[in-house]
């Protein structure tokens, strides 16, 4: 071989040993050097989480009947950024959904602008629509069908104020803090009522599975699975059968009240809606909560229609989906509690201490009369009788006497009233509570801080306050509560919902079961000699006589008050606050129809079927 | 060259060919022996690639495991057989291959379907041919014969003639194969060419010259629009891996993921998921090595390129230990098809050479390639064989003597 082609073999020697090193030095490099960044990237390249949605915990009532309860059905569901793309896509799923296009694509652009993985186009679908959608899944792109678990209620519309509904988390609650962790677009959350205020009890925690894919996205086997664990269950203090009963008997009352008409005219009252509220006198436990117009909480589950949810806010409806137990209302006389005892505790009147009821009080000078409820009067009146003839001109004086007393140090009637726990949420277990309003002279600076001649304070606007008029304004939760202080002699108990919460083992969740209270140190001799009033309006000549005329009040004394609040360019609010047996309390129960006339004749025959209902007497008479 | 290590080489060969030593080396088993373990390696890593189910094609898991096992078993024989034959006696039938390489180019280009673009298959009724793999061989036995030493030399000249001979058979072949179009096989062609045209030991200007012309001939395709400028694109996409992970940058990016993901060790044979997901698209032929990158690791990546680099050696070797220029030629030219295709391939799969779809040596599945693979392993070998030309006088004497 000559030197020359020797040479030539050299070179091409060298030529494979370059080559051959420089592949195993690149190998070396992608291998041993990045081989953790590349086995990262791999593996989160083939792998897929998806989450299992976990089923709601359950809402029974006080004896364990089950009230609301989660129940797993199909949805479809759409990356946003996918089907968008695809109006054929968008078609056929108008097609079988019966959703039309302009909906569809509307979910999904907003969807897609906030950047929403997912989002579910109809719950609950039937196994007809289900298997179209899966044998056109070639069609479909993003599209998917999972399953949720939706609401489902066995008692209807039952509590459904104190229960609430749950809905699809909208794009501003996920970008919220309240939600940010670990929810996702399509979940279901608690919006109003227990379903909200519990929502971190109830939701329980997703599962999830993390898929192996293949490059298609289509999933070839299961990396992990961890399940999901169902919401922690509510044990409410509600007795179901009592809010039934309560329920039907504020309707029926409400009925009543819209067949009769205002005196001397053909008017009928309107009374739009009501409230009543019946707790357990020993512990603040809401036994029944009812609000009417009512809802029914179903509608909501898997996304309630534009029709049913453009008839929930119409005016003309007085809106069903307001809980008036929490909501705020002027409270005419039954606010008198308050007064009373304001008027004993500083001296303002005694036990026996008379007042001269005319029809007219000229307290405020001849320029401002104030008349009483009775044009003809009540002629002389201790506090008993007062509150037994609930006479306006008698708290006018103490009212009166409590501003004048005040010195400009302390607002006096607005102390008491907040001792009783007005002018403050009663921290009650539901969101929206209303805090009500106690006017003071700071409120009213501020309130009409662009009238100046509005700011100032007078006389009267206290003695207004004193019959429960004026800009007072003060829920049925927050009355009943006032009454419950009373019947305890001072201990306030914090109304609530829960007796207690259970995990999805059983086993009751520490601190579910703790009892709130505090004694605000009343008088008890006080609250009796106020107790003896209300114990006479429920009897004979007492402003409710006419409605527990044949109720045993011998056996089962029902401490009451009446009331009638005056709102300008309204008909009368009707109210009746109550508690009952005196001398062993058990029950508080505190009535309000909106325009529905005088308490006694309209508000109290609620309070007291409902009594009747609880003490088992005959309902027939 | 290779002589202190040619020669402990030798002594280990004939060791192992009668163990009690002291014979006539005939047979470099070693050569063979590796050429099989590869091989059968390559069989392995094909049922790894394959044996799990691609959703919505049902296939038994087997199918490639079986094929490709065959496929080993024909090519085996075919190199057994070609050993009894000396290839010297050949010499003067080069025509025959040449002819037969030519013919069935031409017949795939006339019969044959598309796959991936490239007209390059053909339908035998048993099973599917890819003709340009075999006419890798046939070229090289063609360029062999015509760059070789006539009877009328004493020694060996590359003549201007030789040259231009070679040159117009070389270019029919490729351009042929670029009528497929398969422009990677027809790199291989003439990477093969300027190859044997170099060790032929021609003078350099001839080389450059051919080069030169090969150089303007792609810049004219260019031009005049035979190669496209997307496909040049996707070509060179390795240049720029960050251009697109979706288009042809993602077959080099699921790779790269796939065979750096490995690590130093592998996932374990069978357990690799980015090949067996089908993230890394043709995985079981052009990209055969991410499979071994990423279940073997770089120890396995390093042992299959050892294995490789040893058998390119040995084509060297063997041919440079021929005292005829047709064997020297013959097993040059199946050392630069393997080196050739061996570094475009892996090279191809690390991201630092041109995503241009040619197999794996051994290695990818498919018959076509394995067999010609072994047909170019059978001539090296037999150069090998026959390399002893003294005794047999029927032969005129050699130039390299």
């Amino acid at each position: 071989m000559s030197s020359n082609i020797r040479i030539r073999f050299k070179i091409i020697a060298y030529l494979v040993i370059g080559v051959l090193t420089a592949l195993l030095l690149r190998l070396y490099f992608l291998q041993v050097i990045s081989g953790e960044i590349f086995a990262e990237m791999a593996s989160e390249s083939i792998s897929r989480r998806t989450s299992i949605p976990a089923p709601r915990g359950n809402i029974y009532d006080r004896n364990g009947r089950l009230i609301v309860k989660s129940t797993p059905v199909s949805a479809v569901a759409a990356q946003p950024h996918i089907l968008i793309q695809d109006d054929g896509a968008i078609e056929l799923l108008s097609d079988y959904l019966d959703i039309p296009v302009a909906n569809i694509r509307e979910k999904l652009e907003n969807a897609n602008i906030s950047y929403l993985e997912r989002v579910f186009l109809k719950t609950g679908i039937d196994k007809p629509t289900m298997i179209r959608i899966k044998e056109s899944s070639g069609l479909l792109p993003g599209v998917e069908i999972v399953d949720i678990y939706l609401r489902e209620y066995n008692y209807g519309v039952l509590g459904s104020h104190i229960l609430g509904y749950t809905g699809e988390i909208d794009e501003e609650k996920l970008a919220s803090d309240l939600y940010r962790s670990d929810y996702s677009g399509g979940d279901q959350i608690g919006l109003t009522g227990l379903e909200k205020q519990y929502e971190s009890m109830l939701r329980g925690e997703k599962g999830e599975i993390i898929y192996e894919v293949d490059p298609q996205g289509r999933p070839v086997s299961i990396i992990e699975e961890r399940p999901a664990i169902s919401g922690n269950d509510l044990y409410l203090t509600i007795d179901i059968e009592l809010q039934k009963v309560t329920e039907e008997i504020l309707y029926g009352g409400i009925m009543e009240v819209r067949e009769k008409t205002l005196k001397n005219t053909d008017e009928h009252y309107i009374v739009p809606g009501g409230a009543v509220v019946v707790l357990n006198a020993r512990n603040g436990e809401v036994l029944s909560m009812a609000s009417f117009p009512t809802y029914d909480p179903g509608i909501f589950s898997g996304g309630i229609s534009p029709e049913d949810w453009a008839y929930l806010n119409d005016t003309e409806n007085c809106f069903p989906l307001n809980n008036r137990a929490v909501m705020s209302y002027a409270p005419g006389s039954v606010f008198k509690i308050v007064t009373a005892y304001a008027g004993l505790e500083e001296n303002i009147v005694s036990e026996y201490s008379t007042t001269t009821c005319r029809g007219i009080w000229y307290g405020l000078g001849s320029d401002f009369p104030k008349s009483c409820w009775k044009k003809s009067g009540h002629g002389s009146l201790s506090m008993r009788a007062a509150i037994k003839n609930s006479c306006d001109i008698y708290f006018y004086e103490v009212g009166y006497g409590l501003f004048v007393k005040m010195d400009n140090i302390e607002e006096l009637l607005q102390k008491y009233s907040r001792e009783f726990g007005f002018g403050r949420a009663t921290g009650i277990d539901l969101p929206f509570e209303d805090e009500g309003l106690v006017p003071d002279r700071e409120w009213k600076k501020e309130y009409f801080a662009d009238r100046i001649e509005n700011t100032v304070w007078f006389p009267g606007d206290t003695v207004n306050i004193s019959i429960g008029q004026g800009d007072l304004l003060v829920t049925p939760l927050q009355m009943a509560m006032a009454y419950s202080i009373a019947a305890n002699r001072g201990i306030q108990y914090e109304p609530h919902l829960i007796k207690e919460i259970r995990d999805p083992y059983g086993d009751v969740y520490t601190g579910s079961t703790t009892l709130n209270w505090k004694d605000i140190e009343l008088n008890e001799y006080y609250l009796e000699i106020i107790e003896d009033g209300f114990d006479m309006v429920t009897g004979p000549g007492g402003t409710a006589s006419y409605t527990f005329r044949n109720f045993p009040t011998g056996e089962i004394p029902i401490a009451g008050k009446t009331g009638t609040a005056e709102i300008y360019g309204k008909q009368d609010y009707a109210w009746f606050a109550s508690y009952g047996p005196i001398g062993n309390p058990e029950y508080v129960i505190v009535v309000m129809l909106e325009q529905a006339g005088g308490g006694g004749s309209n508000a109290s025959p609620i309070a007291e079927k409902i009594y009747r209902y609880l003490f088992e007497l005959d309902q027939s008479y | 060259m290779y002589s202190s290590s040619g020669k402990k080489y030798s002594r280990l060969v004939r060791d192992l060919n009668s163990p009690k030593g002291g014979r006539k080396i005939k047979f470099d088993i070693l050569f063979f022996l590796s050429v099989l373990v590869l091989a059968s390696f390559g069989v392995l890593i094909i049922y790894s690639a394959t044996r799990s189910p691609v959703p919505g094609i049902v296939i038994d898991p087997q199918h490639y495991l079986k094929r490709q096992a065959i496929f080993l078993g024909a090519g085996v024989f075919l190199f057994s057989a070609l050993q009894f034959l000396n290839y010297r006696k050949i010499k003067d039938l080069w025509w025959i291959p040449g002819i037969i390489g030519l013919l069935s180019l031409i017949a795939v280009l006339v019969f044959g379907y598309e796959v991936h673009g490239s007209k390059s298959w053909i339908d035998l009724g048993l099973f599917p041919v890819q003709p340009s793999e075999f006419a890798k061989v046939f070229m090289i036995m063609t360029l062999s014969a015509i760059l070789s030493k006539r009877k009328t030399e004493k020694v060996n000249h590359i003549s201007f003639k030789k040259v231009i001979l070679s040159s117009i058979a070389a270019a029919i072949y490729i351009v042929l194969v670029i009528m497929e179009p398969d422009f990677g096989t027809a790199l291989i062609f003439l990477l093969v060419f300027i190859g044997m045209l170099f060790i032929s030991g021609a003078n350099f200007f001839y080389i450059l010259g051919m080069m030169a012309i090969a150089a303007g001939s792609f810049f004219g395709a260019l031009q005049m629009g035979i190669i496209k400028q997307y496909q040049l694109d996707r070509i060179l996409i390795f240049l720029r891996p960050e251009v697109s992970i979706g288009g042809a940058g993602y077959n080099l990016y699921q790779s790269k993921m796939a065979i750096g993901s490995g690590g130093l060790v592998g996932k374990g044979l069978f357990l690799g998921t980015q090949t067996n997901l089908n993230y890394v698209p043709e995985h079981h032929t052009d990209f055969i090595f991410s499979v071994i990158g990423e279940e073997l690791g770089f120890i396995g990546g390093f042992l299959v390129i050892v294995f490789l680099g040893f058998i390119i050696w040995r084509c060297f070797h063997i041919a440079s230990g021929s005292n005829n220029s047709f064997g020297m030629l013959l097993a040059s030219g199946v050392g630069f098809m393997v080196l050739t295709q061996v570094v475009i391939n892996i090279g191809m799969t690390i991201g630092i050479m041109p995503i241009i779809g040619i197999p794996l040596p051994f290695l990818s599945s498919g018959g076509s390639s394995l067999i010609s693979t072994f047909l170019g392993m059978a001539l090296v070998s037999n150069v090998y064989i026959y390399r002893e030309v003294r005794k047999e006088h029927e032969i005129a004497y050699d130039d390299f003597s």
